[in-house]
């Protein structure tokens, strides 16, 4: 076999097939995921502070959260805002690093879209299970957090591993301190999602292509 | 009688090259990547991947750009019309030399 530089000069007609297609899927995954990691610091800070302020409120302005069940909502509406907006700047940021204007929107209206969906999934289903009442506030993110997770598990097994793996840590980092931490669940919450994004984040960006 | 021998072209069939032109035909037309962002998403060197991009250039497949964005030198590699075209023909043959229906996905790119 013929040897020149840059590696090996034949392949199979059969070699050349799946070539093609394993970069097609990977050239269109490393568009979608360009500032993957910032991203997830971005939402890991978000979702972290929001639980150890509601810890904090809880703990030091009990008569706040009393007089005002319904803040959460609210709160959520801002911040999730706001990160949806830092999203958008990163992705838009990282994403002309990797290609002209009009293929990086492309790429980067399509990850947007798949988010959007995702949060107005999380927004119907809350409302739709009847949590949208003074009563049923507190239960919110136990619906919301578990379609996050979900759509950030479905974002990883579609394009980065990874990212699957974030999504299980964010379910596991609300779920069993939810259940098992009682008053101290808030604090576990955003410590255990500060700990899953700043894992996950590290590890995307050691791979080279945050 | 025997079928006549099916010709792959040789500046295309080789992995890399191979990898490079799929890259960039699968964008669309006047689409530009990054030579940053092909040399990360294929994890090629940048000598290597320098090497390849010059041979498929010398071909007139592909075109380099440069430009400074922010102060930054950053430069763009797109597929020419003739490279497009090229792979296209890449991809009849191929088609040919597998004897398999083609699929959708890869038609596409071909058009």
């Amino acid at each position: 076999m013929q040897r020149a530089e840059g590696g090996r000069t034949e392949i199979t007609p059969e070699e050349s097939w799946r070539t093609i297609h394993a970069t097609l899927a990977q050239s269109q995954s490393s568009l979608y995921l360009a500032g993957t990691a910032y991203i997830l610091l971005l939402w890991g800070a978000i979702v972290s502070v929001y639980f150890l302020a509601m810890f904090a409120i809880g703990e030091m302005a009990p008569g706040f959260e009393a007089s005002y069940p319904w803040y959460r909502g609210p709160l959520w509406g801002v911040i999730g805002t706001l990160g949806m907006i830092g999203s958008a700047l990163i992705g838009h940021r990282e994403g002309s690093k990797n290609a002209d204007y009009a293929t990086a929107r492309a790429a980067g209206l399509r990850v947007f879209a798949f988010w959007i969906t995702v949060v107005a999934a999380a927004f119907l289903v809350s409302g739709t299970a009847g949590l949208w009442s003074p009563e049923g506030t507190e239960r919110i993110p136990h619906v919301t957090i578990g379609i996050i997770a979900l759509g950030y598990v479905l974002f990883g097994i579609m394009h980065r591993p990874a990212l699957a793996a974030v999504g299980v840590g964010m379910a596991a980092a609300f779920y069993i301190p939810a259940y098992l931490a009682g008053d101290y669940a808030a604090l576990g919450t955003g410590a255990g999602m500060l700990a899953v994004t700043l894992l996950g984040a590290t590890w995307i960006h050691r791979s080279g292509r945050p | 009688m025997s079928a006549p021998e099916i010709i792959l072209d040789e500046t295309i069939h080789q992995p890399s090259r191979l990898r490079v032109m799929t890259m960039l035909v699968a964008q669309p037309e006047d689409g530009m990547l990054a030579y940053g962002f092909i040399q990360k998403t294929l994890g090629l060197t940048g000598g290597n991947l320098t090497t390849h991009l010059r041979k498929l250039e010398d071909a007139g497949f592909l075109a380099i750009s440069k430009e400074f964005v922010n102060s930054r030198p950053r430069t763009w590699v797109y597929a020419t019309q003739e490279g497009r075209r090229a792979f296209a023909d890449y991809l009849a043959n191929l088609e040919r030399a597998l004897n398999w229906p083609a699929s959708d996905a890869v038609r596409r790119i071909a058009k």
